[in-house]
């Protein structure tokens, strides 16, 4: 690994790594957010309508996910889905890293969404009523439920960090390898030694690399921060809608009782 | 199938023969190689298996897709959701291998 490691190119002797690009994440989209709100029109032009366009789909999905009282958490949900998605698409540019390919910025991500949904969930039900949702649906049940409910909602903010983790620094790690592969260390430096072989086969090789490169790795790798971005979202609303529908089951118990009397 | 067991065999003890020798002679345990063997394996493993999962999944969204052609957004939605979730199982069997080769817990 340490043939291949390349640190980024802007450090800050006491800073690390990725808090420094959190900072360089957050810069750019308050610069953005600023500019899309310096004259706000009724008919939105410019950054403002590309902003608007952007946060138009993250209302469709929490209207489709939530329904329409999630509408209040938009906030969260679009900070944190904007945040993750800059963080991810900034790890393509060589010379930059992803704050999330370290796990400590994905494991706050997810820390802060564990603690969002118990928080809503208590919020609108009550904290009675929402740990009686985890003893399951019959109450006999409740010593087999408690610890199967336990650790799956302690598996939730593993599986969010691990699968953003796993993501974006394999396919650093896939990047980095390519690129001491083909680049002066590898073929194109062999290419460019002077002798004849290797002019032949490290120019061929080269260019056969840097095409499937550029024409493959990198639109697979903005695909994978744009799906992960999209479904560390999803899933944050699925635990906010899990959490918040559990007040719908004792609506309608309550419904036979008013149709008796 | 026998003479690919009788290959497989063939290669695999003298392989093991090698690896066990060199760490004992160099001070380290004897489980630092097979990190190496059990991370290549578990990799392969995970990606056949995902490969099998995610081939279910869009099957069933495609022929859910051709019979109602109305829903074909909602069901492309959830194929994606689906797809993502399946391979991430395959990503935690991915950290695990980052975790054997690079860290090297058990030299």
């Amino acid at each position: 690994m340490g043939a291949i490691e390349h640190p980024p190119i802007f450090r800050l002797p006491g800073v690390p790594d990725h808090v420094l690009y959190t900072w360089i994440v957050m810069a750019i989209l308050i610069g953005v957010s600023w500019m899309a709100t310096r004259r706000v029109a009724l008919v939105p032009r410019g950054v403002q309508n590309f902003v608007e366009v952007v946060l138009e789909q993250f209302i469709q999905m929490i209207d489709d996910v939530i329904g329409r009282e999630g509408r209040r958490y938009l906030p969260f949900i679009g900070t944190l889905g904007l945040f993750i998605l800059v963080c991810n698409l900034m790890g393509l540019v060589p010379g930059l890293m992803s704050p999330t390919g370290n796990l400590m910025t994905n494991g706050a991500c997810a820390i802060i969404v564990f603690c969002a949904y118990h928080y809503i969930g208590v919020k609108k039900q009550g904290l009675v009523h929402y740990l009686k949702h985890f003893m399951g649906p019959v109450p006999a049940l409740a010593p087999l439920m408690i610890p199967i409910e336990v650790i799956s909602h302690l598996a939730r903010p593993l599986s969010l960090t691990l699968r953003l983790f796993g993501n974006m620094t394999g396919g650093h790690i896939l990047l980095a390898v390519i690129f001491f592969l083909m680049g002066l260390d590898g073929l194109i430096g062999w290419a460019l030694s002077g002798s004849t072989a290797g002019t032949i086969v490290g120019g061929l090789g080269g260019l056969v690399m840097i095409v499937f490169t550029v024409g493959f790795l990198y639109p697979l790798k903005i695909l994978v921060s744009f799906l992960q971005a999209f479904i560390f979202v999803m899933l944050t609303m699925l635990y906010i809608a899990g959490a918040m529908e559990g007040a719908e089951h004792d609506e309608h118990h309550a419904e036979p009782h008013t149709a008796h009397h | 199938m026998r003479s690919l067991i009788l290959a497989a065999a063939a290669v695999l003890v003298p392989a093991v023969a090698l690896a066990a020798e060199a760490p004992a002679a160099a001070g380290g345990s004897m489980v630092g190689p097979y990190s190496v063997l059990a991370a290549g394996f578990a990799m392969a493993i995970a990606a056949g298996l995902c490969g099998l999962g995610q081939g279910r999944a869009v099957a069933s969204a495609v022929e859910a897709m051709a019979r109602q052609p109305g829903a074909a957004a909602r069901i492309q939605t959830a194929m994606i959701i689906g797809l993502a979730l399946i391979e991430s199982l395959a990503i935690y069997v991915l950290v695990v291998a980052m975790i054997l080769l690079f860290v090297q817990p058990i030299k």
